[in-house]
């Protein structure tokens, strides 16, 4: 094996083989899975029963509530209408423990049109319920009005308009989703920023490791400074992908088994996208969406792919010089001064990532998404988003990124060869850009 | 010169970018012998160690291992133990020990049976799974000198070899660097332990002030500087010892000693031989004991120090 081959192997087996890594890297994609799954199943449970007591001065809504309830068991409604006055309803619900809620629709409320009903709580309803009640007992006012004036029910249908709009890709006649894509994109982009950063910081202490335990002269004493160093750059780059493949392959792994075990619907709900291709006069629920974005508007070899290459090179832009700052300095707490002007680009290059979601297109997105410093990460949002022109674009950032990455790589064995062996010395700026210029 | 030349440097410079480290350094080390690098601190002994271990170059000057110029193929053939040495503390001693082994250019095989050979004359075997974390600085000391030596280089650079071992594994090291001696390894031993320049080394070099102003084999040397300083001890009078003769001698130091004899240190003048010496105080008392006082590497080292800070100040003038 070659020496660089030595210090790879050395670099690699060292880490994959801590317990720490194989803990992060089993637990983050079951963790993050967990997570996502844990909402969407807390969010399916959320179906609480109401019981509610209603005191309807109409007398002509109540009937109604019955029938416009989607799902029974949800809502039970007892009718105090024409038994009881409403001060005895009020006295009625305070004393029970069988109601939720006490609806009081006052007498005009047909008539007029936006008036205000009362709901008194003795636990305030969650803002799922009242939605669901609000809905509920509208509908059943609808009707009661439809009633007190005599219009029959089809004539109603006939002048209602209930128009929504689908944005539709003429090219592809795919269903736009920006909202949810860039969530995806988003998740890549925090990704590749916690892997850039984790794993530059890691390049970082296993340079500084070797030169405060001095074992550093010795490795010169075999090795040229840049093979040490790009032999510790490789090394927890392979590292870093290692553990970004388990955890691709644990995270398809474990949403196929809980999408089959656990949520048989959102399969079908993939198929019904599916089938919703052909077939655009369907209408399509919330989940079906999710389910669509997932399974088929999210290209996901192209994101993984995009995702292994920008990582690769911002790893290597950032890393490189985070190797040169570990050996530039003599212990952990100097690095204070160096760091700053390293994490702040890539810290803003999170924000923006964020902030171009509403214009994907614009200038700032184009221009952090060709600045090698910020690319990686905005990049893949755009990415994630998609649209027009972006083959050349991306294409551009790369090369933008590669010919950075070389450069850095270069600036930094200049330092890195001086810096491993100086010690008890506070490195300036200056003085960094004096290593650069010596000769060997 | 005895024997052939393993390495040689001819006239090595090395400017940092504020001071000189190297001004026209040479130095010739004969094959299979072990060579003494002196100095004070900061006298540029770190920075030709950095130079003949390949880590930095020179501005100018030329080296040559065993007839061929200096090149990073010489890697494999120089073994290097810094002055400021450390390991991974977390690896354990034995991954370690193979992975500084096979930097050195060793394959796995030959370096894991002669690593365990040489944990074994150590009689460290039990080491082997341990990081080391868990081992005291002596114990780590010991595995850092088996990494220096296991590749079994032409030519090995011991810088401050004895730091940070008790005198038993002082005197293991030792006895090892001369077995190595012994199986035709050349060292170059960087030290300011004058007692194991005198014991073990055959020539040495002293470097101050970023100038080699002394190189030669220890015994020349030694005979450079020497005076004629003599141990007499005697039985008799003190006074009739030191009227037997009058003028051409000092006397340095007396005190009494056992079974009243009287030991004393005397230096003689260039003109005074010891023959006329003896003669002239032979009737006036018994002598018991007489040696010849030799200078130690560390009256020298001092001397040449000393001498070589008196020029400075003259050149300038």
């Amino acid at each position: 094996m070659s020496k660089v081959g030595l210090i790879i192997a050395r670099e690699y087996s060292s880490r994959v083989k801590k317990k720490s890594f194989i803990l992060m890297t089993i637990l983050g994609p079951i963790l993050m899975v967990g997570f996502i799954f844990g909402a969407l199943y807390l969010g399916q449970q959320d179906e609480e029963k109401i019981k509610i007591l209603v005191h309807d001065d109409t007398f002509a809504i109540t009937q109604f509530i019955n029938y416009e309830k989607e799902n029974p068991n949800q809502l039970t409604v007892y009718d105090t209408s024409g038994k009881k006055n409403y001060d005895d309803a009020i006295l009625d619900f305070k004393k029970s423990e069988n109601y939720d809620l006490l609806v009081y629709l006052p007498e005009n409320i047909i008539k007029t049109k936006n008036s205000t009903g009362i709901i008194q709580y003795k636990k305030p309803p969650t803002a799922k319920s009242l939605t669901y009640i609000t809905n509920v007992i509208n509908k059943a006012i609808e009707k009661s009005t439809l009633q007190f004036y005599n219009i029959p029910k089809e004539d109603y249908d006939k002048l209602k308009s209930n128009v929504q709009f689908r944005t539709i890709d003429i090219k592809t006649a795919e269903e736009n989703n920006n909202m949810a894509k860039s969530a995806i994109g988003l998740l890549f982009g925090v990704i590749i920023y916690l892997f850039i950063f984790m794993y530059g910081v890691q390049v970082m202490k296993a340079v500084i490791e070797e030169k405060s335990n001095r074992i550093i002269e010795v490795l010169v004493s075999a090795v040229k400074p840049f093979e040490l160093m790009m032999g510790k750059i490789i090394g927890i780059m392979l590292v870093g992908l290692t553990q970004f493949t388990i955890w691709v392959a644990l995270c398809s792994l474990s949403i196929t088994i809980l999408s089959v075990v656990a949520f048989p619907d959102m399969m079908e709900a993939a198929n019904q996208a599916e089938m919703m291709q052909s077939n655009i006069g369907n209408e399509v629920t919330m989940d079906n969406e999710f389910a669509d974005i997932v399974f088929r508007q999210i290209n996901w070899p192209l994101m993984i792919g995009l995702f292994l290459f920008y990582f690769v090179g911002g790893y290597l832009l950032y890393g490189s010089l985070m190797a040169a700052i570990g050996s530039a300095v003599d212990s952990e707490t100097d690095t204070q001064q160096f760091m700053i002007p390293l994490s702040a680009p890539l810290a803003f290059a999170y924000i923006i990532a964020i902030n171009i979601i509403g214009n994907p297109h614009g200038s700032t997105a184009f221009w952090c998404s060709e600045i090698p410093f910020t690319s990686p990460v905005v990049m893949l949002v755009r990415v994630a988003i998609g649209g027009e022109g972006m083959v050349w674009q991306v294409l551009l950032s790369m090369f933008l990124l590669i010919i950075t990455f070389i450069t850095t790589t270069w600036i930094a064995s200049k330092i890195y060869r001086v810096g491993i062996l100086m010690y008890g010395k506070k490195a300036s700026y200056k003085e960094l850009l004096k290593w650069i210029r010596f000769k060997d | 010169m005895e024997n052939p030349l393993i390495f040689e440097a001819k006239e090595i410079v090395k400017n940092y970018s504020n001071h000189v480290a190297l001004n026209k350094v040479s130095i010739r080390i004969p094959k299979n012998s072990i060579f003494g690098l002196l100095g004070p601190n900061g006298a540029g002994k770190t920075s030709l160690i950095r130079i003949i271990n390949q880590i930095t170059a020179p501005d100018s000057g030329e080296l040559l291992l065993d007839g061929e110029k200096l090149s990073r193929k010489h890697i494999k053939d120089i073994g290097y133990l810094p002055e400021e040495r450390g390991l991974y503390k977390k690896m354990k001693v034995g991954e370690q020990s193979l992975y500084l082994a096979q930097l050195k250019g060793m394959n796995k095989k030959e370096a894991n049976s002669k690593l365990r050979s040489w944990f074994e004359k150590f009689e460290i075997e039990g080491w082997w799974n341990n990081t080391i974390e868990d081992l005291s600085k002596g114990m780590a000391q010991k595995i850092q000198f088996i990494t220096t030596v296991v590749h079994e280089p032409k030519l090995l650079i011991l810088d401050e070899p004895f730091s940070g071992f008790d005198p038993i594994n002082t005197n293991l090291v030792k006895n090892e660097i001369l077995n190595l001696k012994k199986k035709g390894t050349t060292i170059i031993l960087s030290t300011h332990n004058m007692n194991s320049v005198e014991e073990i080394c055959d020539n040495i070099a002293l470097i101050d002030k970023s100038n080699k102003i002394l190189e030669g084999s220890v015994n020349k040397i030694k005979e450079e500087y020497s005076e004629k300083i003599w141990e007499i001890t005697y039985k008799g009078n003190a006074v009739s010892f030191a009227n037997s003769i009058w003028g051409g001698w000092e006397l340095l130091k007396q005190e009494q000693g056992i079974n009243n004899t009287i030991k004393t240190k005397i230096k003689l003048s260039p003109k005074l031989n010891l023959n006329d010496f003896i003669k002239g105080i032979i009737d006036n008392v018994e002598i018991i004991e007489l040696n010849k006082v030799n200078p130690t590497m560390n009256d020298i080292f001092i001397k040449a120090v000393n001498k070589s800070n008196e020029l400075e100040p003259k050149l300038d003038e």
